[in-house]
């Protein structure tokens, strides 16, 4: 998953702010009760209509620092910004999550979906002249794969024969990936994926050209040569800005309107504050808002159409440790979800800026979302004691619940304890950790209890949600007395589960591999409620339409730069 | 003389290295910066290699004494985010909080002295009570709620840029650091008037005040010349310790701002967990702050036999 960094702890001081705002509000909310959840939350906004493009403008926005805008290790959301604008992949996402033509002009997987070939288009380069050929994708994925890079981001690759042999440093390049043609780039996977395509649209997949050399060569981290709309105009000027320019010899798609495009970095801690008063002071065109800001922004900009509205491709949800008591059987899993009011949560400390969950896979995967698939996602208090009865659940059973400081989730998950205390009589261990902490506590083989846990897809499709979160071989331990080291913590395993995932892994037709997600889905969360869905993700944006046509919110939560254009 | 000198040499030393401990101590106490990236478990196979990169595989006397070493070559290490050199962040850093920290400085003890000769000489008239009132309103005030309140009302207009603003938007560092100079000006302007009005007053009272009016010499001259000059001391004190607090950097101002400083620069290495740009702007500050002290003590020392000889 990316890393929002900025986001959380603009939520935390928000939560700040907050606390004071909601100290009376949510007493009477918390006796309301599920039935109003479809009128939680601000309503999405409908897309402007398309203008046509003509060259020329500045578009300004404020991001925090990047961990990095070379393609080896960029990993947040405002890394990707950057990174996309100077990069273009074999494939292309556009917002809503569909996958189009980006170097590559066609891609076919093999029948069991184990070797991919990509035909490239003719003649594309890089901003210093050099060739887009299977070999600069071939160099970049070695590059990004390599065990002294010491990317964070390498497990994009991990599907590709000979990674394993690069992470460990025993090999130097990767054996899956053959660039003999310079027009067609095959790759070998070491297990079937027929959705292979949509991870070459992930930043640490891209091409680079020769310069770019090691890892860790600086005068590329910070200047990378790349082959997207844009290109850098001199190198990033750490903590201050990064100027982007238009790339006229880009020949993957259509060329951005854009002349420029300056990025101001602001605080980490207080970076979404500055957003908002940079667009308000009119130096910035593009900006998100700080939580309790949410409604006033919402009055002053949706009037001059200048608000964007969406939801996005990630969840809140509780980690769920079900291999340990007291909640290794779904009806206690079941009682606790039933026991937590979402929507007086959402309405009295997320302002409506969080919509209830209903389902783990999120609307914004209209093919596969199931509207209410987690069947004990609604509140009910009297069907969640008679659950908790039959677990064994009674009033006075110790769960242990952990959340990170410093992330803003103090607030919600101080509700959530008191909501389970009073409609359970639960006796709820309740303690704030730094994440690391909280991470390592999760892995343990004893874990018990509840953890706060947040998840936004790397890629568009729902196994991502799935698969790392769920699948038994996600857990990372070899038995139950290890370290779980992978994303799936809660050591949930279901052979029926993993099956389902397997086929659909390997499964060419659409909608037959929606089905499979969707059956999967059904049984890990509507059936074995093996995590609990709280919050569905939803983002807001300040744009400056008035200026500026064509912005939207792309799959990364960043604006269209390459489509947006003077009006 | 010089023994006073080597004895506060030997002092600012010590103090240096006890606190670059403490501050190692403290930062080791944070834990495994790899252990995960934001809200991902980093894959064990690749924290070790950054582990290992940056040392952290080695015990806590061997990584300290490692960076004491590395530190006296001026070489501070790469930070854990970006891997960029700390050196190259402290030196870009530097310039700017002693340009701020310099006009902050020129601005409170203009106005601190201003105010408090006028109350002093005037004494228990309008202008003493409304100097005392000010200066304990500005006292009352926090840091924080002046800096926000000039960012809200009075930046981007005039000559003050607007905060935040677009990199490329090209500002004069004078303009710049006029805002910030001015919040941290505020508290040390109405200290230095209370200490100035206060000083004066005991210096009027002194014998040869009343001997050089007896001889005639104009009011101007009293209070300018022999007035003011000695009740000055206190003043210098308070201005070396503030100067030496400034150069190690205003976190509040700075970041309120979004001000290029080494305050600055730490705030964001705090919310990173950025453990050696913390390291090396607490050493750099305990630096600045020892020396500064020191030169004021000794400058102080030939000012006045008397503390030497103490």
């Amino acid at each position: 998953m990316r890393r929002s960094r900025a986001a959380l702890s603009a939520i935390a001081l928000s939560a700040v702010v907050g606390m004071v705002l909601t100290g009376c509000s949510q007493k009477s909310n918390t006796g309301s009760n599920g039935g109003s959840q479809a009128s939680v939350g601000f309503p999405e906004t409908q897309d402007l209509p398309p203008v046509a493009g003509k060259p020329g403008g500045t578009f300004r926005l404020g991001i925090t620092e990047p961990t990095a805008i070379d393609p080896y290790n960029a990993q947040e959301s405002e890394g990707i910004l950057v990174n996309k604008a100077l990069f273009t992949g074999l494939v292309n996402v556009k917002p809503n999550g569909d996958v189009y033509d980006g170097v590559a002009s066609k891609w076919e997987p093999n029948a069991d979906c184990t070797a991919w070939t990509f035909t490239l288009k003719p003649g594309q380069t890089f901003s210093n002249g050099e060739p887009v050929d299977s070999a600069a994708f071939k160099r970049g994925w070695e590059r990004t794969s390599a065990k002294d890079s010491a990317s964070d981001v390498a497990y994009h690759l991990n599907e590709i024969k000979g990674f394993d042999e690069m992470q460990a440093g025993t090999a130097t390049t990767l054996s899956g990936v053959d660039a003999t043609d310079p027009a067609s780039l095959k790759v070998a996977l070491s297990k079937p994926d027929c959705e292979f395509n949509l991870r070459t649209a992930a930043p640490p997949l891209a091409p680079v050209p020769t310069v770019a050399g090691a890892a860790d060569n600086k005068a590329y981290n910070d200047q990378p040569i790349g082959n997207g709309p844009f290109k850098m105009d001199g190198p990033w000027q750490h903590d201050r800005g990064i100027k982007l320019v238009r790339n006229d010899t880009f020949g993957a798609g259509p060329k951005a309107n854009l002349d420029a495009v300056e990025i101001t970095i602001t605080p980490a801690d207080t970076g979404i504050q500055a957003e908002y008063d940079g667009f308000n002071n009119g130096q910035f065109d593009w900006a998100r808002v700080p939580t309790p800001l949410l409604s006033q922004a919402r009055s002053a900009q949706e009037p001059k159409n200048q608000w964007i509205s969406k939801k996005t491709a990630g969840i809140n949800y509780l980690l769920v440790s079900v291999t340990t008591k007291p909640l290794d059987t779904a009806d206690a899993r079941k009682a606790i979800s039933m026991a937590i009011d979402r929507a007086a949560i959402t309405q009295g400390i997320f302002q409506g800026s969080q919509v209830p969950a209903d389902a783990f896979i999120p609307a914004s995967f209209s093919k596969v979302y199931q509207p209410g698939v987690c069947e004990a996602c609604t509140y009910n208090v009297d069907e969640a004691k008679s659950l908790a009865q039959k677990a064994g659940l009674t009033p006075g059973t110790e769960v242990n619940f952990q959340f990170n400081t410093g992330g803003g989730h103090e607030e919600w998950t101080a509700a959530v304890k008191q909501q389970l205390e009073t409609n359970l009589g639960l006796k709820v261990t309740y303690s704030g950790v730094p994440f690391r902490d909280l991470l390592k506590n999760e892995q343990q083989p004893g874990a018990t209890g509840l953890f706060r846990a947040g998840w936004t897809a790397d890629y568009p499709t729902a196994g991502n949600f799935l698969t790392p979160l769920l699948s038994t071989a996600a857990i990372g331990a070899a038995t139950p007395q290890d370290v779980a080291v992978g994303d799936n913590r809660g050591r949930y395993s279901n052979p029926k589960f993993d099956d389902l995932l397997a086929q659909a892994a390997a499964t060419q037709d659409e909608a037959k591999r929606d089905d499979l997600y969707k059956q999967a889905e059904k049984i890990a969360i509507g059936d074995d409620l093996a995590l609990i869905p709280l919050f569905a993700r939803q983002q807001f944006r300040m744009a400056n339409t008035a200026m500026f046509g064509n912005v939207r919110m792309d799959f990364w939560e960043n604006p269209t730069l390459s489509e947006i254009t003077l009006k | 003389m010089a023994r006073f000198i080597a004895r506060r040499l030997v002092q600012a030393v010590l103090v240096i290295l006890a606190a670059t401990f403490l501050i190692f101590l403290a930062t080791f106490a944070l834990g495994d910066p790899f252990a995960s990236s934001g809200e991902k478990a980093v894959p064990p196979d690749i924290a070790e290699a950054n582990r290992e990169k940056f040392g952290l595989d080695k015990p806590l006397p061997v990584q300290y004494l490692l960076y004491v070493g590395n530190m006296l070559r001026g070489d501070f290490g790469i930070d854990f985010d970006q891997h960029r050199p700390v050196s190259q962040l402290l030196e870009a850093a530097v310039p700017n909080t002693v340009r701020l920290a310099i006009v902050a400085i020129i601005i409170d003890v203009l106005i601190g002295v201003i105010a408090g000769v006028i109350a002093a000489v005037k004494r228990y008239s309008f202008w003493d009570v409304l100097v005392t009132v000010i200066a304990t309103l500005a006292i009352g005030i926090p840091v924080f709620v002046i800096g926000v309140v000039l960012v809200a009302n009075v930046s981007g207009w005039g000559p003050f840029p607007s905060v935040p603003r677009s990199f490329t938007v090209q500002v004069p560092w004078y303009q710049e650091v006029l805002l910030p100079a001015f919040t941290l000006a505020i508290i040390d302007a109405a200290f230095i008037a209370r200490l100035m009005r206060g000083s004066m007053l005991e210096v009027l009272r002194a014998d040869y005040i009343r001997t050089a009016r007896a001889k005639g010499l104009s009011e101007r001259r009293v209070i300018g010349k022999h007035a003011m000059r000695n009740s000055m001391i206190p003043v210098v004190t308070y201005v070396g310790v503030s100067l030496g607090v400034l150069f190690g950097g205003a976190i509040i101002t700075e970041t309120i701002f979004q001000y290029n400083g080494v305050g600055y620069l730490l705030s964001r290495a705090i919310v990173n967990s950025n453990a050696p740009i913390i390291i090396a702007v607490v050493v750099f500050s305990v630096v600045a702050y020892v020396l500064i002290s020191m030169i004021v003590d000794i400058l102080y020392a030939f000012l006045d036999p008397r503390i030497r000889l103490g």
